[in-house]
């Protein structure tokens, strides 16, 4: 990564602006947002406005347990990143991950004294079009703070800007690179909505809608280095080879598209069964792998940046066929489930079965029980035992670590860190602190997991006690307002902030936005927050999920999520009449072993087997299930 | 104490009562110190069959690997003065009274209650939950009224829980649920501070059911609540005095064997009364399993073998609770630990914990230490023995003795040879021994002490359950087996959760201090300030 220092003359073009000086209707006509996109996010688009701070659009329509089912199911959800559907393994966030890493440079504060600005530049192999991004003008000369809107400029790719001298820290390589799964194709340079184009793949078909045919090639680049860490999916398609589990099985998908969604297609593919496909969310499609899918002959209809009108065409395109007719549906977040309700009712009469991954989806799916309309069986895979672990355990565990290296740069040994809750997120976070060699202390309501926390050698505290001391705090506790104005008014200087919980409200950010206070863009996802008497408190991602917007999310975690869904697709297409009824189920006890048992081998790890007379003994199947439902893990 | 975990149910009735015995043996007889006479031959865990006689120690060999010898004759941490047999007298036929005149009790020695009162007020350091459950409950007497007839083991640890249950408002009549496991000193304190206790060390069978008859049998006093640990009790009154059941509101068990024994009666249609199973908290569990053992495996393997445990290679089968705990402490200490596991879903947690999941035949040539926690039967086999390199220590952290196949070595090739208590040297023909722990029984009862921590926990439970169907209004429990619910009613002002009351009791022990939710934080999480913080699935 080289810095390019752009000539003084464009560095002085750069206007200050102070940031409460701009009205929001300036920031939209500045940004050059679409009018459907601004009235779609109404509220959040001031991002000048220190009022609504820009977060908020990033909210989950089911923010908590008490929302209720209206909001639950409405259509809109679809379009709004639903934080709480993804908590963690969300290939949306690696793409909010590309434009808040584009939004975090756009950060020339008016508050600090003149310096030379610098533009990045980025030169990434075999992507021009990024290296080219950068030098567009429209690029270089957005004044205003932004926080966080990047999100909702649909129409425009994400903007590079000028940043700072940094005056705390020199090391950058790691702050442009976050995202494992590269995109290339956001350059707007083809203005044509996908709808308006006529395309076609090498075999002659037309029968999908993507960004761009010709990326095909890239795409399944990316598929094959995915394919690399979802050992368990190529495992399957193997051991199904012959049988064909899924033939004659018509699956119609909405899911993020991304190389991990398209080794799960090619892999039900694989299978026997049939695919139509639609994007989950108007963001997280990776244009290139949409088209692969396309060029192998997948009915693929999604695009990064559609609009709320092209995001429910593409659904109806996925589900409205002549001669075609769907009998298993995949769903991430409702929506498809939804419009198929709304719109082709029929349709279920032929349907085997739903399997919904999100949790928001899982919601709607059990307000729809509930309300005696669901008519098919449905499963919930969000629940099983090893996509738990593994999304907060096992990934917090890792990213934790990663995400404070990668935005701060610091050193873990010895520094007193504060954790807020000891759930599984908490327990994963402390355990790789512990193992850094930093002093952790805890913080919990619950007097179980405070007891769990004691025995594993934490001091347990209330954070007013500890919170001059700290020198990071770190909140996991899905609640909001953890880390009121009052805790960060006491903090030591450069005390570090950051969230891995649950959206964005566990830190009080909004009180945070006060005159009093100047805020400083050091580099993406990094703010100062600057008190008069000069004290500094380090902000990581806006108080957002620091493992969705500072890190990556491993594909093998992802890997187990595709793996139950297709399980849970098999189990469903191929279990016989009246084993499920209309009702919202867990994944049997058996796939979730086997589900494990799958990603078995890239430890190298050899599996013990019962002898007859053991099994015998404990009263099990020696092919499991091993373990009562109540088992805890 | 892992054994609650792993305990299978074989069968029912006498055999579950032998098995739970033979249990209670092996833990308890750490408890017997080592004075007793020599005897010459080596004796194969036949002690705990010998219900009439004092657990024996058998005379010891040189040893010829080890010359530490001492921590070896310490294992309990709760020593009684009491077992010296020169007191021949059977307690039934003594005629004592307390210093406050009373003679409702029988005990070996009254005298003795000045050094029991001591063991009480040590164990009450560590109690701190009970003490503090007196302290809270002072005012207002929550089990005042209440009767109970207790059947337990008579440790310093059950003294400061029936003293807490006294100080509720309770009036208690206690025996043994163990002929050896009574602590003469403490059920003499206990006896002295007007506790009808029937209990003494070494009871014969038949002493063992007329105590339990003298708890329950009494003329003007009939019994209202049933604490019990293995099922005797309840067992007993049915039998001899179902009428008592008219007037009885709950029985609180702990035992495995016991709840099994409740859900049969259940099954049949013959429970009468709520039962309340305290045995599957969390925080019992939890305590029991994971953090248990990850201290007495350690524990165990120093006192017996005195083996440095970094670079050491380790296999441990199984990694549930009680593997999870072994393998951490083995980890701390630098040890290279490998996993055995049939389940594939706690496979891929001890991969994901950075273990080595393998077959046991793959390592056992290399292996220094295998540890078996598997609850399974014959998972060391005489053929992996047979490969084991010279000095391999084999030990069994799991369920019962059924782990490893001890029987298999008992064949006129090899020689056994006892080199320590609780440790056998197995010699091949070649030369090659095999370092066997406590016969395959359990470790970490044989051969360490149970934390008096863990055991406040499960004593704190008792007392929250007793109080609990005690208090409850008409109609909450029907005639069947409850768990411990999320929701209890104290008194009728106060609501309770139990397992995060348990919980929150032994937090001031660790200086913990627990933050409370605001309104505004409970209005966003939808809970009540109090608890039940996690749903029933809550995995922990």
């Amino acid at each position: 990564m080289s810095v390019q220092v752009v000539s003084a003359a464009a560095a002085a073009k750069v206007p200050e602006v102070e940031l409460k000086d701009l009205s929001p209707s300036e920031a939209e006509s500045q940004l050059g947002l679409s009018t459907a996109a601004v009235g779609a996010m109404a509220p959040p688009a001031g991002g000048g406005d220190p009022e609504a701070p820009a977060p908020a659009a990033e909210r989950p329509p089911v923010p908590g347990p008490g929302s209720g089912p209206a909001a639950a199911l409405s259509p809109a959800a679809g379009k709004v990143p639903q934080a709480s559907a993804m908590k963690r393994s969300d290939p949306h966030h690696q793409h909010q991950r590309h434009r808040d890493g584009g939004e975090a440079l756009v950060s020339p504060d008016g508050t600090v004294t003149e310096a030379p600005r610098t533009v990045k530049k980025f030169p990434r192999s075999g992507t021009g079009a990024t290296g080219n991004r950068i030098q567009k003008p429209e690029a270089q000369y957005h004044t205003q703070i932004q926080f966080a809107d990047q999100k909702q400029e649909f129409n425009k790719r994400p903007t590079k800007i000028g940043r700072r001298s940094l005056s705390r820290s020199i090391s950058q390589s790691s702050t442009d690179s976050y995202s494992s799964a590269a995109s290339y194709t956001d350059s707007s340079d083809d203005e044509t909505s996908p709808r308006d184009k006529q395309q076609k793949n090498s075999k002659g078909s037309s029968d999908f809608c993507v960004k761009n045919i010709k990326q095909a090639e890239f795409g399944r680049r990316e598929i094959e280095i995915a394919e690399q860490e979802m050992p368990a999916l190529m495992a399957l398609r193997k051991r199904a080879q012959g049988e064909k589990p899924l033939a004659g099985a018509k699956i119609v998908g909405c899911t993020h598209i991304t190389a991990q969604t398209a080794v799960l297609m090619e892999t039900l593919g694989a299978l026997g069964a049939q695919c139509r496909w639609a994007a989950c969310n108007i963001y997280s499609t990776l244009n290139e792998v949409a088209a692969a899918l396309a060029e192998s002959g997948f009915p693929v209809f999604a695009w990064k940046g559609e609009s709320e009108d092209d995001f429910w065409w593409c659904i109806d395109r996925c589900v409205n066929v002549e001669g075609w007719q769907p009998n298993m549906i995949l769903d991430d977040g409702g929506d498809l489930t939804h419009w198929i309700y709304k719109k082709y009712p029929n349709m279920f009469k032929k349907i085997k079965g739903i399997v919904e991954e999100s949790v928001t989806g899982v919601h709607r799916l059990y307000q729809l029980s509930k309300a005696g309309k669901l008519c098919v069986p449905a499963m919930n895979v969000n629940d099983s035992v090893t996509k738990q672990k593994f999304d907060n355990l096992y990934c917090c565990r890792e990213s934790i670590l990663d995400g404070l290296k990668r935005t701060t740069d610091m050193m873990f040994g010895g520094k007193q860190v504060v954790v807020c809750g000891y759930g599984e997120v908490g327990k994963g976070c402390c355990a790789a602190l512990k193992a850094m060699g930093s002093i952790v202390y805890v913080t919990e309501i619950d007097p179980i997991c405070a007891l769990q926390a004691c025995m594993d050698g934490f001091r347990l505290v209330k954070l007013n006690e500890v919170i001059r001391q700290v020198d990071i705090v770190i909140t996991c506790t899905g609640n909001k307002n953890v880390v009121t104005r009052e805790h960060l008014d006491r903090m030591k200087n450069s005390c570090i902030v950051c969230n891995m919980g649950h959206s964005n409200t566990e830190i009080d950010v909004a009180s945070l936005r006060t005159p009093e206070l100047t805020w400083e863009r050091v580099r993406s996802q990094v703010d100062h927050v600057i008190w008069p008497d000069g004290k500094r408190i380090v902000l990581l991602a806006e108080g957002r999920l620091l493992n969705l917007s500072c890190s990556t999310v491993p594909t093998f975690v992802l890997s187990i999520t595709a793996t139950t869904q297709a399980l849970a697709l098999i189990e469903l297409y191929n279990a016989p009449e009246g084993r499920y009824k209309q009702d919202v189920y867990l994944l049997p006890k058996k796939m979730d072993e086997y589900v494990a048992s799958l990603h078995l081998p890239t430890f190298d790890a050899h599996l013990t087997e019962l002898t007859d007379e053991q099994a015998k003994y404990l009263g099990l199947n020696k092919n499991g299930p091993f373990k009562p439902n109540y088992y805890r893990y």
